[in-house]
This record gives C-alpha cells, sequence and structure tokens, in this order.
C-alpha cells in the first residue's frame, strides 16, 4: 500500500492489460518475473548482521523499493530480567517518511505497527527459534532484536521485508562464549574469596553451560565474529500472490499494487526441501476469495517460493564468499 | 576503556592515526534515490546520513502555511543499529525534536524561501551509522540534498565539529573523542563568512573558544571546495545524460559557483 491514488481509467487500463490474452506489464515482465533484486550483507558496522535490499533499482519508476535491515545482540537476564529460557527473536520494522512522501505522520505509525505485526508474528515464532541463542542455562540468553528499515517503497515491499531479514539473520555471527565458575579456593582456606576459574579449551567438548555451578560467562576472544545462527536456512521467504479474477502475479509495482483488489501474502519456511511449512498468511484487501481458490494458490506460492529461496540462497552464499573467503584471502597476501 | 586510549599522543597522532587538524574521509554519494526530488548519502569516516529532500510543494497541512515563504519542515529519524547500544527512539523523542529545530534554524537563512510562496520543502534526515559529527554530517548532507533538488540557497552551509584536548585544539571528532572532550558544532557559509549555527553542550573555556571557532571556519571552506565538486560532478553527469550541449567551460563561467 504505497498510498499511490489512481484514477478509475487508470486501474481499468492496468487491469485490462494484465488480463488480456497475453498479459502485459507496463516494464515489460512477465506476471510471474521479479524485477531486480540488488542485495548486499555486512552494510551495517556495528551490528551482528545486516543486509540492504533493493527491488528493481533503474527502473523507470524511481529508485525501487529499499530496505534496510540489521540484527543485534544483547545480553538478556533469564531470571531476574524479560529474558526468555533459550533466547528470543524481536523484530521491528520501521517506515521513513521519504519512503511515503505524502503520507501523514499517523499514518506512518499505522504502517510500520502493520509491518512490524507481520514480521514480528512470523521470524519470533518459537518454531524458527535458533538454538545457539542460549548462553547459560536459566541464568543468560541472547536478544535478537531485528530492526528493518523502509527507505523507499516502490511496491512489493512485503517480499522485500522478509527476504531483508532472512539475509540480515543469515548474516548474524552469535559471539562465542565460555561458561565462568566461582570456586572457593582449596589453598586457601581461610579468607573465604572467590577465585576465577575459567574453563580450559580442552573441556569445551563437554557442554560446560549444562554445569550447574556457572554464573557468569565471558566472551572467547577469536579472530572471527562468532558462529552462524543455528538452522539459517530455516527463516522464511514470503512471496506475495497480487490476486485479480483468474489470474495471480507476482512483484507488483506500487501501480499495480493500487489497481487491484486482493492480495495474498504466503511465508514458507524451507527446513526440509521437500516438505516446506507455511509460517504466516495474511490476505490484504476488501472483499472475499474463494476457499477452493485460496488453496489452489498456497500450492501455486510454494513453486514460487522455493524458486525465490533457491536464488536467495545462491546469492547468500555468494556474499558469505565474498566477504569472508576472499577477505581471508587478501588479509593473506598482504601478510 | 576510554582511559587507556590516548586521544593524542605524544607523536600528535590521534586514536585512528589523524593529526591534530586533519578531518576524517569523506564520502558523497548523490545519486537518486527513490522519489525524492534530491537526495545526498555524506559519511564522515563511520558516520553516515542520509538525507531527502521533497519540494517545494503543496504543504499536507494547508493551514500552516505562509503567504509570502515557503516553510521548512525537518523530520529525522536515528536507525535503532547506528549506535554501539541499540537503542529504539520513537519519532517524537525530545533529542529528535530538538536535533531536527537546529537543522531547521540552520538552513531557514539560507534557503530561499520567498521564492516559494505558499508551499513546503520537506527536509528527511535519516542518521544510518553514528561515530561522532551527527550534527555536522546532517547539515552537510542536507545542503547537499538541497542543492541536487535545485532549491535556490544563498550559499553552501558547511559544518564543521572541534573540540579541544588539554590545549590541543582537534577537528572533527569521532564518538570517542566527543565522550571526553568539550566540543563545539559550527556550521559556516564560507562565501560570505557568516555563521548559521554553533552547538555546543559541554563546557569549553573561554580562552579556548576563539581558537576553535576560527579553526572551524576554516575547516569549512576546506570542506565547501570537496563538497562544491560533488556538487559539481553530480551536475555535469545529469547534464551530459541529459545531452544537451552546455559546454564545461560553462561551469567555468557559472558566478554563483566559483565566486568563493
Amino acid at each position: 500500500m504505497a498510498f499511490k491514488t489512481l484514477s478509475k481509467s487508470e486501474k481499468a487500463y492496468i487491469q485490462s492489460s494484465l488480463q488480456a490474452s497475453s498479459s502485459f506489464r507496463s516494464d515489460g515482465r512477465a506476471l510471474q518475473d521479479y524485477r531486480t533484486v540488488a542485495l548486499e550483507t555486512g552494510v551495517v558496522p556495528l551490528a551482528n548482521g545486516s543486509a540492504r535490499i533493493n527491488i528493481g533499482k533503474g527502473s523507470d519508476e524511481g529508485g525501487g523499493t529499499e530496505i534496510l535491515a540489521a540484527a543485534k545482540l544483547e545480553v538478556e537476564d533469564v531470571e531476574h530480567g524479560d529474558g526468555v529460557e533459550g533466547g528470543r527473536v524481536s523484530c521491528s520494522v520501521s517506515c521513513s517518511p521519504s519512503a511515503y512522501p505524502f503520507a501523514s505522520s499517523g499514518t506512518l505509525d499505522d504502517l510500520q505497527h502493520d509491518y512490524t505485526s507481520l514480521v514480528h508474528s512470523a521470524l519470533s515464532h518459537p518454531s524458527l527459534r535458533p538454538a545457539n541463542l542460549s548462553i547459560l542455562r536459566g541464568k543468560k540468553s541472547w536478544l535478537l532484536s531485528l530492526d528493518l528499515v523502509v527507505l523507499s517503497d516502490c511496491g512489493n515491499v512485503y517480499d522485500a521485508l522478509f527476504m531483508a531479514a532472512r539475509a540480515a539473520m543469515w548474516d548474524t555471527k552469535v559471539p562465542r562464549t565460555r561458561s565462568v565458575e566461582y570456586r572457593a579456593s582449596k589453598n586457601r582456606t581461610g579468607g573465604g574469596t572467590g577465585d576465577m576459574e575459567v574453563d580450559d579449551e580442552q573441556q569445551s567438548g563437554l557442554d560446560t553451560r549444562q554445569v550447574k555451578a556457572a554464573t557468569d560467562f565471558e566472551l572467547e576472544d577469536y579472530w572471527d565474529e562468532g558462529e552462524p545462527l543455528a538452522g539459517r536456512e530455516t527463516w522464511p521467504v514470503c512471496i506475495t500472490l497480487n490476486l485479480l479474477p483468474r489470474l495471480h502475479f507476482l512483484d507488483a509495482t506500487s501501480s499495480e499494487e493500487a489497481a487491484i483488489p486482493h492480495r495474498l501474502l504466503l511465508a514458507y519456511s524451507f527446513a526440509s526441501r521437500s516438505t516446506p511449512t507455511l509460517q504466516g498468511m495474511q490476505l490484504l484487501g476488501p472483499g472475499e476469495v474463494d476457499l477452493v481458490h485460496i488453496k489452489a494458490l498456497i500450492q501455486e506460492g510454494e513453486k514460487y517460493a522455493s524458486d525465490l529461496y533457491t536464488s536467495l540462497n545462491t546469492k547468500l552464499k555468494d556474499e558469505d564468499i565474498r566477504r569472508t573467503d576472499k577477505a581471508r584471502l587478501r588479509f593473506a597476501a598482504v601478510r | 576503556m576510554s582511559s587507556r586510549i590516548e586521544i593524542l599522543n605524544d607523536g600528535g597522532y590521534r586514536s585512528d592515526g589523524r593529526r591534530q587538524y586533519e578531518l576524517r574521509d569523506m564520502t558523497f554519494d548523490m545519486s537518486e534515490q527513490a522519489g525524492a526530488d534530491g537526495s545526498a548519502i555524506i559519511a564522515h569516516g563511520l558516520t553516515q546520513v542520509l538525507v531527502s529532500v521533497f519540494g517545494p510543494r503543496e504543504a499536507k497541512m494547508r493551514s500552516q502555511t505562509l503567504h509570502d515563504r515557503a516553510i521548512i519542515n525537518v523530520e529525522v529519524s536515528i536507525a535503532p543499529f547506528s549506535t554501539g547500544d541499540r537503542r529504539k527512539r520513537a519519532r517524537g523523542d525530545k533529542r529528535i525534536l530538538e536535533f531536527a529545530s537546529m537543522i531547521k534554524a540552520t538552513f531557514e537563512p539560507v534557503v530561499q524561501t520567498s521564492l516559494h510562496p505558499r508551499s513546503q520543502i520537506d527536509i528527511f534526515v535519516h542518521v544510518l551509522q553514528q561515530d561522532g559529527g551527527v550534527l555536522q554530517a546532517c547539515i552537510n548532507a542536507t545542503t547537499l540534498a538541497l542543492a541536487n533538488a535545485g532549491v535556490p540557497l544563498l550559499d553552501f552551509v558547511c559544518a564543521v565539529t572541534g573540540g579541544v584536548h588539554a590545549a590541543a585544539p582537534m577537528l572533527d571528532l569521532t564518538t570517542l573523542e566527543e565522550n571526553d572532550l568539550p566540543h563545539v558544532t559550527v556550521a559556516v557559509m564560507p562565501r560570505t563568512g557568516r555563521v548559521t549555527l554553533v552547538s555546543m553542550e559541554t563546557r569549553l573555556h573561554v580562552d579556548r573558544f576563539e581558537e576553535i571557532f576560527r579553526l572551524a571556519g576554516q575547516a569549512g571552506s576546506v570542506l565547501h571546495k570537496e563538497m562544491r565538486a560533488a556538487v559539481r560532478e553530480r551536475t555535469k553527469g545529469v547534464v551530459d545524460a541529459m545531452g544537451s550541449g552546455l559546454r564545461t567551460s560553462d561551469f567555468a563561467e557559472d558566478a554563483m559557483m566559483d565566486d568563493t
């Protein structure tokens, strides 16, 4: 909803050209084509993981939909603070006023809230929670807060939000921690002051987090920023199906979004390639859609989501190589 | 942590390897951001700010328009991930409003608002990364974005932060230095030599003020050179893209741009 208002005739023009026997779109795409998607990870130096995504830059309609996503990790206290055993994920979306230059600040707040609730409910679900967000069982855990900023909206902002979120999560590195235990020193019986002992590296095969006595942790000093989030392949991808009677199309521009009655958002998670799970679903727009029709659309959407998932993973792996392997080689060459 | 890092060591180098009066690496990106009439991304070292300008256009609230000039509306948003500790500031946050009003007050005497009566110029500032000198980055980026949008300006506004360590003045402070030193942000109009903003939130000895103030003014003219070059390059790119037959020598004769 880019707050683009179209005249009736303009709407009719867009609808009829989409519904023509060989459908036309203003930028010459086929119905199931995406615009060019540009993605870069590691754009925010102070975040644990970040990504910038742009859909459709350089097309005639402005600079495309652009979203900046960054994930930051904070330590939370499980016993006394807001922490949850095993860590938690919290998402928030903010829209820049320049993305919606004609919206009032109230509208902008509503829109932010809508986006936030959709993304948060899909990504913070316990079924997607990464396994390595726990630091000390029952004591400390990581809070992963993901912030998304919509810098500009030229249509299809939902798919872009999920892609940006997925890329930022993929990029997130959880710092390595080592649990610390306080033991009364046996040599000095008098003082009663505790000596701090740090677990040896050799013991790391045993999960020292299980030790009940561990009360605190320290960050390991290591050459990289940590290990990636566990299960980073499972973060969902979202497909927006733009519905017209008898047809649907992908990646609508803002004027196409304004011309169609319904949109169906489907978020799939591909934990196992054969049986993807539907992590979120929302129908936008007034009116009603047949249940049979919806069922068929879910099947179709799964196919598109699978394609998007494959290409997104390819790009993210490329980015990993660009940022880690190549950087390592360059470092080695300099040395 | 900061007690162990020397702000200025015996060799005359600062914690990031700069000399006393050295500015950080600057990058200017004036390429088009979706929908905006003019926009600019400026990076001073690790501080990065994006500004989009819309207008002059019809005001959202017609009742606020003035019959003899345009109104300037500044909205600032600070990305929650821009600092070391994540902190989300709401739109109505006092600090943000103050920041916006400072930017607005800086540009009100510079933008020729009387040329666009009954209209509004929107300036949307996004702080993407913070590492000291956020206000200076916002002001410099706003200047470039306004120029890029073709809003008539009397002059560039170039802002620099100056601080003093013991008796040694320094320019363009990082967060680390800002936390420890008294500092002042000065925005100058280099062509006329006027000052549109002096902002200080710390205490500074009155004897030191003049020196820093003078230095910041000089640094402003250095910045002006860089910013003018960026504007020219952008304009040249746009003109070339239009394919119009404007020769480069026409630019050299531009009295407004060259009259330093």
